[in-house]
């Protein structure tokens, strides 16, 4: 019961198509912000609502330790579910678990034919296939074209579809739609593309590419407390 | 005057196995000459390490039990503990790091904050322990202080900063460079005994310079004056760096880092050096104790000699000439003829012979003052007992000590071995309070307890060597729990007329799970349905029931109970009888509640080189666990898991044959959880069969 109302409660769903998936297949999704803005905490949200949906989720950190993102899922998870009882929400958390892999590298460390190599190894031992990927902390600094189709190509074997998180900074200019010089380059291959900025004492999410018509109306905000996404009408 | 509190550091030496703590400490005792030779831990003389004093330690090649021993450097006395690395051995470490002021977080140059540093690091935060680093094996092929200076940044979130820079590095690694006086410091010598001290090389000032300035930054955070003088640009003296590092330090706000190469006799004497300069002595900590008189609040102890004395017992060993027991003393002083009570049991003590330790040599002394470790002869007492003045009731706050989760029956072959065997099991069970032993009336089995494979393999190594004792062994299991998932009521009459008077008592209300606490019991009977003098009779009912759970006979946990009616009669009613009622009641409520078995989950982290990191997984999994991540490190790479503690026997041989004896795993308890409905047939199946075979 209380799965079922958190996958509703879910601001995030009038993105998704009518197959109940925000991306399709071998789709990109990319999250932008500023650094310390809540990209990590928008990922973890949509993380935890495709593994409630009974999918499973690769998340990939090239920044945290793995411990510091099970902080990062318990601490949303409390806050989604703080009005109802324990014992229930333990028995779901239980349920999480197995739905998700935390996977660390160094920055340098990283290259989409070692993430092939792992993903590969993870699926031939049935340990654990992903439908969807979460890279947080991608380096789009340097040419990406080749790598990113790579992991498309890689995405579209095995059915499943990536989101990624992407730093942008103050002082570079946006290009045209609004979509920031890192990855202008590479825009042809996202879905998807939402920004976070904040407003005063708000952080607003917009979306810059992809999104269908309702989604454009209905202007989402971001609890800087809880970093909790909030529908802005009910507030 | 050495009697001076200044001079004194109490320090202990702590890091994830094999990063090379006996090995440093067998260089520090060197420099210091407390001893004229070195012995390597595994070294081809054979005579193994000083501080590996125990048999079984110098074979295997691990420290197990802690031992104290003391030196002096720059007029200081530094009492040294040296505490085991292996995780089965966490008590040890606890109990080490209750009695130290100060310790040395020990961390190898390529393997960087490992999963023990980790537990270590933990443990030192519970005790509020200040720290320094020191980042050994810089000799080593992969050696890079730097990388590990981020990790402890990163994963521990020390603000660690580098107090000195390698010259070279690896095979080339020379000297270091001291980022305090600028200079560049050389160990020559057949072992490094000789310090020549030289200008910094030229290819490395601009590094220095840099690094320098970093420290500077850092240590301003913590003097005004030194914080001055940068913003002045005014004359940097080496004190000032030094008492604002000093005061980082010991508010564990700041973390100073050396290096060297304990193996190669580099950066030692540094080290110690550093340990004088920025560790606390025993006055500069705040020691409480609890006040027994005052439902246990805490009592600031003060260092003071002529106050009444305040010692702690911490680790008890059987030696040649009867029980040693190592003490703490927290305020006053300890000397020959003095009389002491142990606060556990009132028991009036007379101390005899005072000694200070040197691992297995021993020196007699006629004072143990406050701040000092020292040890006591043929006093009887458990590690963990407080000894105070007469007159005082204070404890020192009780030390966390984990359950076991794991036990073993044990046989001894023939009647000699009987004997020997339980005084052993008596002693081991003094020394270690997460070493548990029992009978099990029912199979009339020796059973022992503890925390994981090795420690219990240690005891029983131990039993063989020291004690004589041939012992079998049967095979490990695991420390099951029961508890309840569901609420559900309850309403029992126990009745019993057998001529005389009878007996009565009847007992309502209802149980519920109570996940985070052991028992819970709550009395909501109004109108005196149950004379108010019966209750605590329930209670005991209710408690005595949960030793053994109705289901499958395990300990059961997590439960609350609440009773809220019931009914006596004025000539049959007894304590007896409400006992029986609410055990009765227990069981009427317990099979309603769905009754569930736990199992001990434990935290599993394996370190493997990267190639293997797929074949880890795979074993991990295949052992019903939950793979939480891995962590790509460079070369090698760390799977974090939580694996049931039944399926993890025997892992240490298989990971070791499918890694090239290259990956190393450190598990400790997670949590209790809900075995699956497949696992707990069998069980019960299991319990069946052992049931038929006991009752021929």
């Amino acid at each position: 019961m209380i799965k079922k109302e958190l996958i509703l409660q879910n601001p995030l769903r009038f993105l998704e198509t009518e197959t109940g998936d925000i991306l399709l297949e071998g789709g990109f999704g990319a999250v932008l912000a500023r650094a310390g803005v809540g990209k990590t905490a928008i990922l973890v949200q949509l993380a935890l609502n495709t593994i409630l949906k009974g999918k499973k989720v690769l998340h990939i950190s090239l920044d945290d330790p793995v411990k510091k993102l099970t902080l990062w899922y318990k601490e949303v998870f409390n806050h989604l579910t703080k009005q109802y009882e324990s014992i229930e929400t333990n028995s779901i958390w239980e349920s999480i678990l197995p739905h998700r892999f935390i996977m660390t590298f160094r920055v340098e460390g990283f290259s989409i034919s070692k993430l092939e190599e792992r993903l590969t190894d993870l699926i031939e031992q049935n340990i654990f296939s992903p439908q969807v990927i979460i890279i947080d902390g991608f380096n789009f600094k340097e040419d990406v074209r080749t790598s990113l189709s790579d992991l498309k190509h890689l995405a579209k074997k095995h059915s499943l579809y990536v989101w990624f998180s992407v730093k942008t900074h103050r002082h570079e200019e946006p290009g045209p739609d609004g979509i920031p010089a890192q990855i202008l380059e590479v825009v042809d291959l996202f879905d998807l593309v939402i920004q976070l900025q904040p407003e005063g004492k708000e952080i607003h999410v917009k979306t810059l590419k992809g999104a269908s018509a309702d989604a454009e109306q209905c202007s989402l905000l971001l609890d800087p407390a809880t970093m909790l996404l909030k529908d802005s009408e009910s507030y | 005057m050495k009697n001076s509190i200044h001079k004194i550091r109490n320090i202990g030496i702590s890091a994830h196995i094999d990063s090379g703590k006996t090995t440093l400490t067998e260089r520090i005792l060197f420099f210091t000459q407390r001893i004229h030779a070195i012995h390597d831990v595994k070294g081809k003389d054979g005579v193994g390490a000083t501080m590996d004093s125990m048999e079984l330690e110098k074979e295997r090649g691990i420290t197990i039990a802690s031992a104290a021993t003391y030196c002096e450097w720059l007029d200081h006395k530094i009492n040294i503990i040296d505490t085991p690395g292996h995780v089965d051995f966490t008590i040890e470490v606890e109990r080490s790091l209750r009695v130290l002021d100060g310790a040395i977080l020990v961390l190898c140059s390529v393997g960087g904050v490992q999963s023990q540093s980790v537990t270590v690091d933990q443990q030192m935060k519970r005790y509020k322990v200040p720290c320094i680093a020191f980042i050994n094996k810089c000799d080593r092929s992969g050696a890079n202080p730097f990388r590990v200076i981020d990790q402890l940044k990163e994963k521990l979130g020390h603000n660690a900063v580098a107090m000195q820079i390698p010259i070279g590095l690896e095979v080339d690694f020379e000297g270091i460079v001291d980022l305090v006086t600028l200079k560049a410091i050389y160990f020559d010598g057949p072992n490094g005994e000789d310090v020549r001290i030289e200008e910094i090389p030229q290819n490395l000032l601009d590094e220095a310079m840099n690094r320098r300035e970093e420290l500077i930054d850092a240590a301003s955070m913590f003097s005004d004056e030194l914080t001055e003088a940068v913003l002045e640009e005014k004359n940097i003296t080496e004190d000032m760096i030094v008492s604002a590092v000093r005061i980082g330090t010991l508010t564990r706000k700041m973390t100073p880092v050396f290096i060297g190469s304990a193996y190669k006799n580099k950066g030692v004497q540094p080290l110690l050096d550093s340990v004088v300069n920025f560790l606390p002595c025993p006055s500069e900590v705040e020691n409480t104790a609890l006040d027994l008189d005052t439902d246990e609040a805490p009592v600031i102890l003060s260092n003071e000699m002529n106050k009444p004395v305040v010692a702690l017992a911490f680790k008890l060993e059987d030696g040649q000439y009867g029980q040693l027991t190592y003490i703490r003393v927290y305020q006053g002083s300890l000397s020959k003829g003095d009389t002491i009570v142990n606060v556990r049991n009132g028991k009036k003590i007379k101390v005899g012979r005072v000694v200070r330790m040197h691992a297995e040599q021993m020196e007699d002394i006629e004072i143990i003052p406050a701040g000092y470790i020292g040890a006591l002869f043929g006093i009887d007492c458990a590690s963990g007992d407080t000894f105070v003045h007469p007159g005082l009731n204070l404890t020192m706050s009780s030390m966390f000590v984990p359950e076991p989760v794991i036990s073993l029956a044990i046989f001894p072959k023939d009647n000699k071995s009987q004997i020997n065997m339980s005084k052993a099991l008596n002693r081991f069970s003094k020394e270690d309070p997460t070493f548990r032993t029992y009978v099990d009336h029912e199979t009339s089995e020796t059973i022992i307890e503890g925390m994981g494979e090795l420690h219990l393999d240690v005891y029983v190594e131990r039993m063989r060597r020291e004690y004589a004792t041939d012992v079998t062994t049967g095979h490990p299991r695991v420390a099951y729990r029961e508890t309840i998932t569901r609420r559900a009521e309850f309403n029992y009459t126990h009745k019993k007329q057998t001529g005389g008077s009878g007996q009565y008592g009847r007992v309502a209300g209802y149980m519920e799970p109570s996940p985070d606490e052991h028992f819970v019991f709550e009395n909501k009977v109004i109108g005196g349905k149950i004379p108010t003098q019966f209750i605590p009779s329930c209670e005991k009912g209710f408690k005595q029931s949960m030793a053994k759970g109705p289901k499958m006979e395990f300990p059961v946990t997590g439960i609350k109970v609440v009773i809220n009616d019931g009914a006596s009669h004025s000539v049959d009613s007894s304590e007896m009888a409400f006992i029986a009622a609410a055990r009765g009641a227990f069981r009427e409520g317990y099979f309603k509640a769905s009754a569930a078995i736990l199992e001990p989950i434990m935290k599993v982290a394996v370190e493997t080189p990267a190639e293997f990191q797929g074949a880890v997984m795979g074993l991990l999994n295949q052992r019903r666990g939950i793979i939480v991540g891995s962590q790509d490190e460079g070369p090698f790479c760390v799977v974090e898991a939580r694996v049931p503690l039944a399926e993890m026997f025997g892992f240490s041989t298989i990971l070791r044959s499918s890694t090239q004896g290259k990956a190393q795993f450190t598990m400790e308890l997670g949590a209790y959880k809900q075995v699956p409905q497949s696992i707990a047939e069998e069980l019960a199946k299991k319990r069946e069969q052992e049931k038929k075979n006991t009752k021929p």
